[in-house]
């Protein structure tokens, strides 16, 4: 059965928390990246809201799967952070959606 | 109100080095012309761990899928020539990468702005009568007369900094009191709402209406064009 939108944000957002957990030792930037999160969450789950049953574009599942594997491999804090930002700009642009 | 050159110092030289490199000068030229899921492909690519392509082009089925423009198609060249550069980047040390992220922003601005206004100049000060000099110099600024530009550039938001906002609010303040004009601004290559959530934590007590904010989704407005 092929994914929907809904399934790719679950994903990215599966990512986005491992990312977070990796961030989280760089305390002096514990309210920047609260802040990331409550903003990027919200956009995420407003295009699920909006189109989480339509099936996936072309490419999405893939797309969203190595997004995932990528963060995985980020092991700094420092370069988690930069990666809380720039996850969710390049699984909306997979979905087709501005950040 | 007065322009000048910064004074040489050591981080000037070891800087210099990398803002002549031919790589960032590519970097910037691709960037000028990209769209901007091109411009999130490069950032992304920059920011990664991953140095194999396939990765890359996976991960953004819009510039490389089977629905993107085939290879010979100029927009397609351009997503494939951006993600080599990127590549190059990606491939330094930490630190050098760090350096070259942020001498490519400076370039790109360089460019973009040189399409709408000038004459554009990079690591110049911005002298006051009857008040003391920055330390650090802006990265690019338009020396035009009456309609001058002083901008900051960021490789993210994480840059945005309460000492950056101040010293760019102090220009625009200084500019004011000689009964002049001067916009002033922050350049950031990543996502307007990630640079919103930090400028506003970051701001203290400067006022936000004089300082503008270009994010990777509005850069072209730096040419005065619409996003591409």
């Amino acid at each position: 059965m092929p994914a929907t939108v809904a399934d790719l944000i679950d994903r990215a957002l599966a990512g986005f928390d491992a990312l977070a957990a990796k961030a989280e030792p760089i305390a002096d930037e514990w309210q920047y990246m609260t802040d990331l999160d409550t903003v990027w969450r919200a956009r995420l789950r407003a295009v699920a809201a909006a189109r989480g049953d339509e099936p996936a574009p072309p490419g999405a599942d893939d797309a969203i799967a190595v997004l995932v594997e990528e963060a995985a491999r980020v092991t700094d804090g420092h370069r988690a952070i930069d990666w809380l930002s720039t996850l969710p700009q390049v699984a909306l642009a997979a979905l087709g959606e501005a950040a | 109100m007065r322009f000048t050159d910064a004074r040489p110092d050591g981080r000037s030289v070891v800087y210099a080095h990398i803002q002549a490199d031919p790589l960032g000068t590519r970097a910037g030229d691709l960037l000028a012309a990209a769209t901007t899921t091109q411009r999130l492909l490069a950032r992304a690519v920059m920011n990664g761990e991953s140095l194999e392509p396939q990765t890359w082009q996976t991960m953004f089925p819009t510039l490389f899928g089977p629905s993107a423009p085939v290879p010979g198609d100029p927009v397609r060249d351009r997503s494939e020539a951006i993600l080599a550069a990127s590549l190059q980047v990606a491939d330094r040390g930490e630190q050098t990468r760090s350096q070259f992220r942020g001498a490519i922003v400076e370039a790109l601005t360089e460019r973009l702005l040189a399409e709408r206004t000038g004459p554009v100049h990079r690591e110049r000060r911005i002298l006051f009568d009857g008040r003391p000099a920055e330390i650090h110099p802006y990265d690019a600024t338009v020396e035009a007369d009456g309609a001058g530009e002083a901008w900051d550039c960021k490789w993210g938001a994480r840059g945005i900094k309460a000492d950056v906002l101040h010293q760019l609010d102090d220009a625009r303040r200084g500019a004011a009191d000689e009964g002049g004009r001067l916009l002033v601004g922050l350049v950031v290559f990543d996502a307007r709402r990630s640079c919103e959530v930090r400028l506003v934590r970051e701001r203290g007590p400067v006022p936000l209406e004089g300082l503008k904010l270009i994010a990777l989704e509005g850069l072209d407005r730096l040419a005065g064009r619409k996003p591409a």
